[in-house]
């Protein structure tokens, strides 16, 4: 083969191999899901075609708005305080003069490299309401018991919390590098100006952020509203479906041997996710202008 | 900023902090060589002395772990391999060649990239189940091998590669392959230790494909292998061991995630380069 013809027929051989991955598991079933979106099936038989009924059932469902409700107040509990405290985490982690900086930061990030399902163990045998770790905790200062998964009060934020220990060190990674990004010289005319320390934060530190912020914004609002492993590991769901997130609702429908629905619902997830992400990346655009 | 020295409340503060970001995994670890009647009896104490295999011992007789770390094992060297050989492969193509339908092809690329993992697990647990793959090393092997994020990547990291070293291979005679082999590689080694540990990571920590593809106990990774157990011990809570219960559950747990704080612990700087390089798409 002449080495012409070589380096022409080079980048196709070598992107090759993604397009037929892709092709096989990832185009050839996002098709044939959004024909099943449209029928009945239960697994096995024929498929019966029913048009958009998969589509106006989830939608006129308390269970499937439940799901998004849930995964609403989930995000609620996490992304805010996530964005907040890790920001507070990376500006003290910034300071060139800080001693053991590598330790905090390996303390922050450890709990990411745990995996999940483990952890979702753990989190099971120290709430647990009866013999758990934190109600032995308060007993010991003199508080009652909570049931911090067997009441609808508190599933959602002893959820959240796992989440939020699990990741606000990667935020605080991400942060923290973005931080570094931000020329020191910037500080330093401030500084000559006078501007105070809070005032520096507010109208410099976070405006230059933007990009840092947005990026964590759209990655973790795609993880609350997939979120899977938690609910189902440590609640199933429950208690009274109030862990039932967005994500544990679509398994269901596989489950329950409903996949027409199950397939409808994916892609309302998808669409919610993808003007989720579209909202957030506008949002920092226009007040980038 | 242009900093003061740092005060105590800061040192305070961030020690905190890092208390509140490790006691669980010290927990689960330390109260996971305890007299199991401990853990319940009194959950904040530790005494070296009174440590104990017994936890693990007991849950080595009741759970398939063996099984669970040998699938993880065998899925994390076949995958991982795919994923850090072809996915540098198709970044070098994307980076380095001009060539007809290149917008095309890596728009896909990207579109995939935000392509929420669960829009394709019903579809592609039927596709698995027509092709009589459910409970296959297949099934949990090959969707995702080759995945769009590591294209993305390594594009970026080969792209800073100078042209004139590749042209330079090409007049020694080098073919394309020999140039992505012999000159790219070589130069992007940081690279792909950082994709290699990430790589690691997710594929051993994934669990929402393998629970759905896999229901047979020998085909179960260690992360599905671990779900059961906790199934298990939530749907049957009168009993009277239920302190042995917790006790295999914590060794179960410690054990599955010991492998990877260590390989966190000495390739830190890799699996830091490897979430970094992450957030570059943003």
């Amino acid at each position: 083969m002449s080495a012409l013809l070589q380096k022409r027929a080079a980048p196709y051989v070598f992107v090759l191999p993604f397009f037929l991955v892709f092709a096989a598991f990832g185009a050839y079933p996002l098709a044939y899901a959004l024909r099943l979106s449209f029928t009945k099936w239960t697994g096995a038989g024929e498929a019966r075609w029913i048009g958009l009924d998969n589509y106006t059932y989830l939608l006129t469902s308390p269970e499937f708005w439940a799901s998004l409700g849930n995964s609403s107040i989930m995000w609620l509990l996490v992304v805010p305080i996530q964005l907040v405290a890790g920001l507070g985490a990376a500006v003290l982690l910034s300071n060139a003069k800080l001693r053991l900086r590598g330790l905090f930061r390996v303390a922050f990030i450890a709990p990411f490299v745990t995996p999940l399902v483990a952890m979702a163990q753990v989190w099971i045998v120290v709430f647990d309401r009866d013999y758990g770790l934190v109600n032995h905790a308060l007993n010991l200062i003199g508080l009652p018991d909570v049931g911090w998964l067997t009441s609808t009060a508190w599933s959602k934020p002893t959820l959240a919390l796992l989440f939020l220990w699990k990741t606000t060190g990667f935020a605080i990674i991400i942060l923290l590098a973005g931080l570094q990004s931000v020329p020191t010289h910037v500080y330093e005319a401030a500084d000559l100006d006078g501007a105070s320390r809070w005032r520096q934060f507010w109208s410099m530190t976070v405006p230059l952020m933007r990009r840092s912020l947005s990026f964590l914004l759209v990655i973790q609002t795609l993880a609350v509203f997939q979120m899977f492993a938690e609910p189902f590991v440590v609640t199933q769901g429950g208690p009274y479906g109030s862990t039932t997130t967005a994500g544990l609702y679509l398994y269901d429908h596989i489950t329950a041997s409903d996949l027409g629905t199950g397939a409808a619902n994916s892609f309302l997830l998808v669409i919610l996710v993808f003007a989720l992400s579209l909202i957030s990346v506008r949002f920092l655009r226009a007040r980038d202008e | 900023m242009n900093d003061k020295r740092p005060g105590i409340p800061t040192y305070a503060l961030l020690a905190v902090l890092a208390v509140l970001f490790l006691y669980p995994i010290w927990w689960a670890i330390s109260s996971s060589i305890k007299p199991a009647a401990e853990i319940i009896s009194d959950p904040l104490s530790f005494n070296p002395l009174d440590a104990t295999l017994d936890g693990y011992r007991a849950m080595f007789a009741d759970v398939p772990i063996g099984t669970g770390f040998a699938n993880t094992a065998l899925v994390l060297v076949v995958k991982g391999a795919m994923t850090l050989f072809f996915c540098p492969l198709a970044g070098y193509a994307f980076a380095k060649y001009r060539f007809a339908g290149k917008n095309v092809l890596f728009g896909i690329v990207l579109l995939t990239l935000m392509l929420p993992t669960l829009v394709l697990i019903i579809p592609l647990l039927l596709e698995m189940s027509a092709l009589g793959w459910v409970n296959t090393y297949k099934a949990l092997i090959l969707p995702g091998s080759i995945d769009a994020f590591s294209i993305f990547w390594m594009r970026q990291v080969i792209a800073a590669i100078p042209d004139e070293l590749l042209d330079a291979g090409r007049v020694d005679g080098a073919s394309e392959f020999g140039l992505f082999r012999r000159i790219v590689v070589p130069v992007i080694r940081p690279g792909l230790a950082g994709l290699a540990v990430l790589t690691m990571m997710n594929i051993y920590n994934d669990f929402v494909w393998p629970v759905v593809a896999v229901n047979d106990e020998k085909h179960q990774t260690l992360q599905v292998v671990l779900s059961t157990l906790a199934q298990n011990i939530t749907g049957n809570r009168i009993g009277a061991d239920f302190a042995t219960v917790w006790s295999e559950l914590l060794a179960a747990s410690s054990i599955a995630m010991i492998p990877l704080l260590l390989v966190f612990i000495f390739l830190q700087r890799h699996f830091i380069n490897g979430i970094l390089a992450g957030s570059v798409k943003g």
